[in-house]
């Protein structure tokens, strides 16, 4: 509750509509048992009703079912691929900057290996290899993601090791692990989760571009970018079906996006 | 300078390097025998058998022990002999010069006209910085910032091609193709470099030594031709330097809906067919002009900056 | 004689409360003025009132006329079509108020083409002159970031004078220079008081005595007494003036101290030192024995190597040449550091009370023990439960005194510990650290770019020469 109050504005606004996404994704799971897969050929394109609130899609499946399921597959995914590259990334990052030596020049060299080749390339590498496999997914997104903690933290830990205050506790006789508790990690805390914030971002676009150019997860799951190719060519007949996974990425991506803060 | 060029060129072995092993390394990750898997990525799954199979175990020596299968893979690479594509029969090489032409114009399109919406923008808000400019800015940026790239192309498709039928969807015949994918890129990049500019350009005016210029008896306009636009371009190249990764990454999405015949689309594309010398030629020369992106942006950098040029 | 520069009921102010009251002035063609006082005395706020630089939220009201011309029937265009041309400024940070990116010389030049309208060739000459002036005439081609303070504010000098302003405000001109550039920068000023107008602003009694002509002194925004220079500094009528006065080191009393036994044991020897940077040698061949409870102080100019030589001793630098020995026995945390910024002390995410607790439970000391220290360097127990960054800069360096006695440590290297300070708080701080050390029969190292400071707190002084 203190972090929230830390907050800015924007940045509660922020965290405001990513509690109703994720309340949504989690509340239809709970009280609805429609399976998102269900076709309905005799039912296609419904407008909104009281027994389909968000209508229906070209097979007749309820929208409502399969935003459910997307949003949560979107979360869920760059939940786990930030914790993923998040933990790699400061452990590595601390290691590093605190150690130096040949931890720092292995981690480093792996660094620019990975830093060699645009993010999404590297993400579309391992998608296309394993088509429609989320796991490639996770991998991929997750060894792009942790770079840049691991450039973040490492460049902090190295100040805050060389910073006179850590010099100073150090003469009075303290530890590394009281140094790193009072020195390192207070300086690393906001960046990180600012790190994490737009990281959980990148890996929903990630998720929803590889849909759309089709080498990412295979129909009929439902994917926020994969809904949006298959609508697409129904834009004139059913705009609203087609804007609801459009308006939920947005929302997704605004949220996370103000929630990180200001961009350097 | 030279190690400037040094570090750039090593870099640009690391890429071949890196993404020549890694397709290797996930080739032979695969479940299945990977003669199988070519054939079928050859034939059609359908038309698989035995005999096909061997065929292609036989063309290619995947009989050989890995690492001298490894070490074929990398001395291939050195000679620059991607191999032919598992579906056209062209040499990579050669499909991979014609995909580059295309993606090189895009970018360099798209590059141009980001900036000649970033830089007026950009300039005019961080003069009337938290004026309602500014904040338009800020809103429009931020919108098209939580947009993924291929929303921003589907609106304008929607919009000029659809509705409008100004100009055409996709594909490539003329100029007037290039119009809406360039655009597309464009409006990506500027929401975010339009920002940079305006963030630059406000640090610079609000600097001790661009106020010191003033009071040194200089106008506005001539203090900010002599101070301003210098020291505020310098981070402006850096932030570009920055963003050359997402500019890859516009290309390959922006490529892909408009079937531009670019690598990114070029690299989709074989993804999707499982051609995997496509796949390794285009990611590696994706990579490559990256590398060479960031030349430029190194280069730029130390044509601004006298204290770079001191330091070398 | 025309005034150039008059200020009527000048006064300062946010929404309801004074910053700065009503003051009047006048400055005429020779004449030089000085508002003498503490930093945070609202002195700078009237130099950017006068050139209209207040920040948003501050007012100025009053009137100020430049050259006869009352600024507020000026549009905002028009007033600032005075600067360079009549009124112009002299930075107090002159690093940052110079462009990093161009050379030096162009800066100059650059006002001679702008302002003058001269040929580009003529601005060369013309600019070469001015710093050949102020002896900068071999470093045209440099680029700010490879001047020193003292070069960089001479460059400043000339740039912002070249427009052939007649009035020069300067925002304390001196600020970290070392003595005798601090001396060149007033002289440079009370010469172009001599045909034009100066206005200085400064918290430094000397460089005030040095410009002469005549002398404000201010407090808390408001005026405490003025006067003719000599006579003013030579008998204040005001206790804050006789204050600022003993302020400056120099007047400072020289700390008797008790003859020190004659068997006192060594605690830090080092022997045959040697330090290269930036390919000068610093010092080489140094020898220095530090006994128990004695104070030793180092000068010299800025880069001489004096901090480097006191970071060495704490083995927090590696000497090129030589050793430090330290008594044996000795923990190594009775070993400590004074920085000369306070909050380099301190680790910013925690309160004061928790870092004190953390080194009481470190070495289990008496928590009893900390009051009595407070008091005896003059601190109220209650700063304790306040954070880092709320309380003012005296009061951290004394919690930084008091943190470090708490372990009773055999050895202080105190480096520049007062300059941040003003210069009535430096001087309490200063006569408080080596007081309390001695008490606590604690070396102490003091490091200060300022011979007087040294002279009168130090039993003994090592100077290190400028570099080669």
């Amino acid at each position: 509750m203190r972090r929230v109050k830390q907050l800015n504005g924007s940045q509660q606004i922020g965290a405001a509509i990513l509690a109703c996404l994720v309340g949504f994704a989690f509340l239809e799971w709970l009280l609805n048992g429609t399976d998102p897969a269900v076709q309905n050929l005799g039912n296609l394109f419904a407008a909104p009703s009281l027994a389909e609130p968000l209508g229906t899609d070209q097979f007749g499946r309820s929208m409502l079912a399969r935003m459910g399921a997307a949003l949560r597959l979107s979360l869920l995914l760059s939940l786990v691929c930030v914790l993923t590259s998040a933990t790699i990334g400061v452990a590595l990052g601390v290691l590093a900057g605190w150690r130096e030596g040949w931890i720092d020049r292995i981690v480093s060299f792996v660094l620019n290996m990975v830093l060699a080749l645009p993010g999404l390339v590297l993400i579309l590498l391992f998608a296309g290899l394993a088509p429609g496999s989320l796991l490639m997914l996770y991998l991929g997104i997750s060894l792009v993601l942790w770079v840049e903690y691991f450039r973040v933290v490492r460049a902090i830990t190295r100040a805050s090791v060389a910073s006179s205050p850590m010099q100073a506790s150090r003469m009075l006789g303290f530890g590394s692990f009281y140094c790193f508790k009072r020195h390192v990690w207070p300086a690393l805390l906001t960046p990180v989760l600012t790190l994490a914030a737009f990281g959980a971002a990148a890996s929903i676009l990630a998720l929803a571009a590889l849909g759309f150019v089709a080498v990412g997860l295979r129909p009929p799951t439902a994917e926020l970018g994969l809904m949006m190719v298959e609508l697409f060519p129904y834009y004139s007949e059913a705009p609203w079906v087609l804007a609801q996974p459009v308006f939920a990425v947005f929302l997704l991506i605004i949220a996370l996006n103000l929630l990180a803060g200001k961009t350097k | 300078m030279i190690g400037l060029l040094l570090r750039r060129l090593l870099q640009a072995a690391f890429v071949c390097w890196s993404i020549g092993t890694l397709t290797f390394i996930l080739l032979r990750l695969l479940p299945g025998d990977m003669e199988f898997r070519i054939a079928a990525g050859r034939y059609g799954h359908d038309n698989v058998d035995l005999a096909a199979a061997e065929a292609v175990r036989a063309e290619l020596g995947l009989d050989q022990p890995v690492w001298q299968l490894y070490l074929n893979w990398l001395l291939d690479l050195m000679r620059f002999n991607l191999g032919d594509s598992l579906v056209s029969g062209l040499p990579v090489v050669h499909e991979m010069l014609h995909l580059l032409e295309h993606t090189l114009m895009l970018a360099g399109a798209a590059t141009v006209v980001s900036l000649l919406i970033a830089i007026p923008v950009g300039l005019y808000a961080a003069l009337k910085a938290n004026g309602w400019f500014d904040r338009l800015s800020l809103m429009v940026s931020a919108f098209l910032r939580a947009q993924p790239i291929f929303m921003i192309g589907l609106a304008l498709i929607l919009l000029f091609s659809l509705e409008l039928r100004m100009l055409p969807v996709a594909g490539f015949d003329g100029p007037r193709y290039l119009v809406l994918p360039a655009i597309s890129l464009a409006l990506a990049m500027a929401a975010v470099s339009s920002r940079v500019v305006r963030h630059s350009a406000s640090e610079v005016f609000r600097s001790a030594f661009f106020t010191f210029s003033r009071i040194k008896g200089l106008t506005f306009r001539q203090a900010f031709l002599r101070h301003g636009l210098r020291n505020c371009s310098l981070p402006v190249v850096v932030f570009l330097g920055i963003q050359l990764a997402s500019v890859i990454e516009g290309v390959v999405m922006i490529e892909s809906l408009f079937s531009w015949p670019g690598l990114g689309h070029g690299l989709a594309h074989a993804i999707f067919s499982r051609d995997v010398p496509m796949i390794q030629g285009a990611a590696i020369a994706l990579g490559l002009i990256f590398v060479g992106l960031n030349l430029i942006v190194d280069l730029t950098c130390y044509a601004i900056d006298p204290r770079s040029r001191e330091a070398a | 004689m025309t005034a150039l520069l008059q200020l009527e009921n000048l006064s300062i102010v946010a929404g309801d409360s004074v910053l700065v009251e009503p003051i009047s002035l006048t400055l005429a063609k020779g004449q030089r003025l000085t508002i003498l006082g503490e930093t945070g005395a609202g002195k700078s706020l009237l130099i950017q009132a006068i050139m209209g630089l207040l920040p948003p939220p501050l007012r100025r009201q009053g009137t100020v006329r430049i050259v006869g011309q009352d600024i507020d029937t000026l549009s905002r265009k028009d007033q600032q079509r005075l600067w360079g041309h009549h009124i112009s400024m002299l930075p107090q940070e002159p690093w940052y108020s110079l462009d990093p990116l161009m050379r030096s010389q162009q800066q100059v030049a650059e006002v001679y083409e702008c302002v003058q309208q001269e040929r580009p060739d003529q601005a060369n000459v013309k600019a070469q002159r001015d710093l050949v002036g102020v002896g900068l005439g071999e470093a045209g081609h440099r680029l700010p970031g490879q001047l020193s303070g003292g070069m960089a504010q001479r460059l400043a000098f000339c740039a912002a004078t070249a427009g052939g302003a007649e009035i020069v405000l300067a925002d304390e001109p001196t600020k970290g220079l070392d003595i005798s550039r601090r001396d060149y920068i007033a002289a440079l000023l009370r010469q172009k008081g001599e045909d034009g107008a100066v206005l200085t602003i400064t918290h430094d009694v000397e460089v005030a005595r040095q410009i002469g002509g005549t002398i404000m002194v201010m407090r808390n925004g408001r005026l405490v007494e003025q006067g003719n220079a000599e006579s003013l500094l030579g008998a204040p009528s005001a206790g804050y003036t006789q204050e600022l006065i003993n302020a400056a080191p120099e007047s400072w009393p020289s700390v008797r101290r008790h003859q020190p036994n004659v068997s006192r044991a060594t605690v830090l020897e080092a022997q045959g030192l040697e330090k290269t940077r930036g390919g000068k040698t610093l010092f080489k061949e140094l020898d220095l024995v530090i006994n128990q409870g004695e104070i030793v102080g180092i000068t010299g100019d800025s880069g001489c190597g004096k901090s480097s030589l006191g970071d060495i001793l704490l083995g927090l630098l590696p000497a090129d040449k030589g050793r430090v020995v330290r008594a044996p026995g000795v923990a190594p945390y009775k070993y400590l550091k004074l920085y000369q910024d306070p909050l380099a002390a301190f680790a910013s995410a925690a309160s004061l009370k928790q870092l004190f607790d953390d080194v009481i439970r470190l070495h289990g000391l008496d928590a009893r023990k900390v009051p009595p220290l407070l008091e005896q360097l003059r601190l109220s127990p209650a700063l304790l439960d306040r954070a880092v960054h709320e309380v003012s800069g005296g009061e951290l360096q004394r919690l930084a005194i008091a943190r470090a006695l708490l372990l009773e440590p055999v050895f202080l290297f105190a480096d520049e510990p007062v300059s941040r300070l003003d210069p009535i708080t430096a001087r309490e701080v200063a006569l408080l650290l080596t007081q309390v050390a001695t008490e606590h029969n604690c070396a102490v190292l003091l490091v200060s770019h300022d011979p007087y400071l040294v002279e009168k707190t130090c039993d003994r002084t090592l100077a290190l020469g400028a570099p080669e």
